[in-house]
């Protein structure tokens, strides 16, 4: 039986038709932008950048037209594609391998929600994005659950592992979580890697279960949930529960067994803790970027953590006004931004609300014309921000004000 | 449960679906009310702000039956 790369909505794409693909795709594109954010298609344009060595940017294949204007981008651009020069006819994904090892040309693009406005782009050689991918030959049978977005840092990191390894993803993204024990029991899955919002939604479906071939289960982008991850020992009893911390400047960085992150040896003088407890990040860590701001070549994350030991930390809190809504990180006033737009708003507020589903949930006040209707508007608003702006980006509770908070500087106060 | 009515539907509403008659206590949020993760978010704020329960707290809610026991604290 040929051995299964991907299983996405029930179709089944085996390592064999990965090849042919790449065999038969004769032109590179400079932007990869996938509608609906086909895994596949993702996938696929990710290892055929790799296999001609020519640098990749990677969108959301979600954003609308709006989004990728704000990132600097001409619309018209995405579609552009050049032929290869080169064909070739692989015949075995070992040979995709060996070609991958010899890359020099290639780098992959990714845009973060900056925190001053504009997005940033990071862009990340393969030894960057693969710093903590492990290949070895105890990992040929690992069967991944694909369930973060894969356009996404960590989806990358999950993609890299398992791909690397030649093993078989999951696809659990977006996919209906009653679906979930039926796929992990059918496909036998080793690892879990998603975001603490993804276990709590899939919680009350696994929940009486016991999946003993689960090996792994990872937490990223999200700040560690203990009570989650005991009443996921239960469901997930021989699996090692890790937590990881990764950044789309920086990758994957950080391990931790509950909450107490380790600092390996090999990165202990790249990384310090300021006086004021924020985790920086030397930049020899990061991908490149031109628009990422450094204090004499220190990345400051805007993560508070407290010192446990020297090589050890605990995460506290956001020292930024980042939310992050289910392991997506917005910034509030891009979307204020694009809110203000709508007609018959005169001043928006976009703020971070706690939520026992989503960590955060993004809510506004607005101060509105007085003519316009307030259910009216309310829908307005939240259509008009369904259109332009990714669905974790919309603000979910619009309450109207007169005033707004502001500082003395006339900031807004965004707590 | 008219007012956890009210509540869904003024919801609803504003993300431009149509208004639901009734609501049962054996509806499944996810799949009856098709609720994704960022809905049954926002269900919890409004329902937290209305009766001043997390309904999520504990993790495991799957149905209009159990909100109602939630909320009336049995």
């Amino acid at each position: 039986m040929e051995k299964v790369f991907l299983v996405h909505n029930d179709i089944a794409y085996s390592y064999q038709k990965l090849l042919l693909d790449l065999n038969n795709k004769e032109y590179e594109i400079p932007y990869l932008y996938v509608k609906d954010n086909h895994p596949y298609d993702v996938f696929l344009g990710i290892v055929h950048s790799l296999l001609f060595d020519y640098p990749i940017e990677v969108l959301d294949g979600d954003f609308s037209e709006k989004e990728i204007s704000e990132l600097g981008i001409d619309v018209n651009a995405l579609t552009l594609k050049s032929k290869l020069k080169e064909h070739l006819n692989l015949q075995k994904l070992d040979e995709v391998m060996q070609r991958v090892k010899d890359i020099e040309n290639w780098q992959l693009t990714l845009y973060t929600s900056g925190t001053t406005g504009r997005p940033k782009k990071m862009s990340h050689t393969f030894q960057t994005l693969t710093r903590n991918v492990k290949i070895h030959k105890k990992f040929e049978n690992d069967i991944w659950a694909f369930a973060y977005n894969p356009t996404h840092m960590a989806g990358l990191q999950v993609f890299f592992q398992a791909f690397l390894n030649q093993n078989t993803l999951i696809y659990m993204f977006g996919e209906s979580m009653k679906k979930i024990p039926a796929l992990i029991e059918e496909y036998q899955i080793t690892h879990i890697s998603s975001t603490a919002t993804f276990y709590r939604n899939v919680l009350p479906y696994v929940q009486g279960n016991t999946f003993y071939m689960v090996k792994r289960v990872t937490f990223g982008g999200e700040k560690f949930d203990l009570l989650l991850e005991e009443k996921l020992k239960a469901v997930f009893s021989n699996a090692k529960m890790i937590n990881i911390y990764a950044s789309t400047e920086a990758g994957s960085l950080f391990t931790a067994q509950r909450d107490t992150f380790e600092i390996k040896l090999e990165h202990q003088q790249w990384v310090k803790i300021t006086a004021q407890q924020e985790l920086c990040i030397h930049h020899s860590l990061l991908g490149h970027s031109k628009s990422l701001s450094l204090d004499s070549e220190w990345f400051h994350t805007g993560d508070l953590v407290e010192l446990v030991d020297e090589t050890h930390f605990k995460f506290q809190s956001r020292q930024s006004d980042m939310v992050n809504v289910g392991g997506y990180k917005v910034n509030p006033l891009e979307v204020e931004n694009i809110l203000m737009q709508v007609p018959g708003v005169i001043d928006i507020l976009v703020k971070s609300k706690n939520n026992s589903v989503t960590g955060e949930l993004l809510v506004a006040d607005v101060i509105k014309n007085q003519e316009m209707d307030e259910k009216e508007l309310k829908k307005e608003i939240k259509q008009y921000a369904s259109i332009h702006l990714q669905e974790w980006k919309v603000p979910r509770i619009i309450k109207f004000v007169d005033e707004l908070p502001s500082t003395r500087t006339g900031k807004k106060v965004r707590k | 449960m008219d007012k956890l009515l009210l509540i869904i539907n003024e919801m609803r509403e504003e993300a431009g679906f149509e208004s639901i008659e009734s609501l049962e206590a054996s509806m499944d949020l996810r799949e009856d009310l098709q609720l994704d993760s960022l809905m049954l978010a926002e269900l919890t704020v409004r329902i937290e702000d209305e009766f001043g329960v997390d309904i999520f707290e504990d993790g495991i809610v799957q149905t209009i039956g159990e909100i109602i026991a939630k909320i009336e604290g049995v």
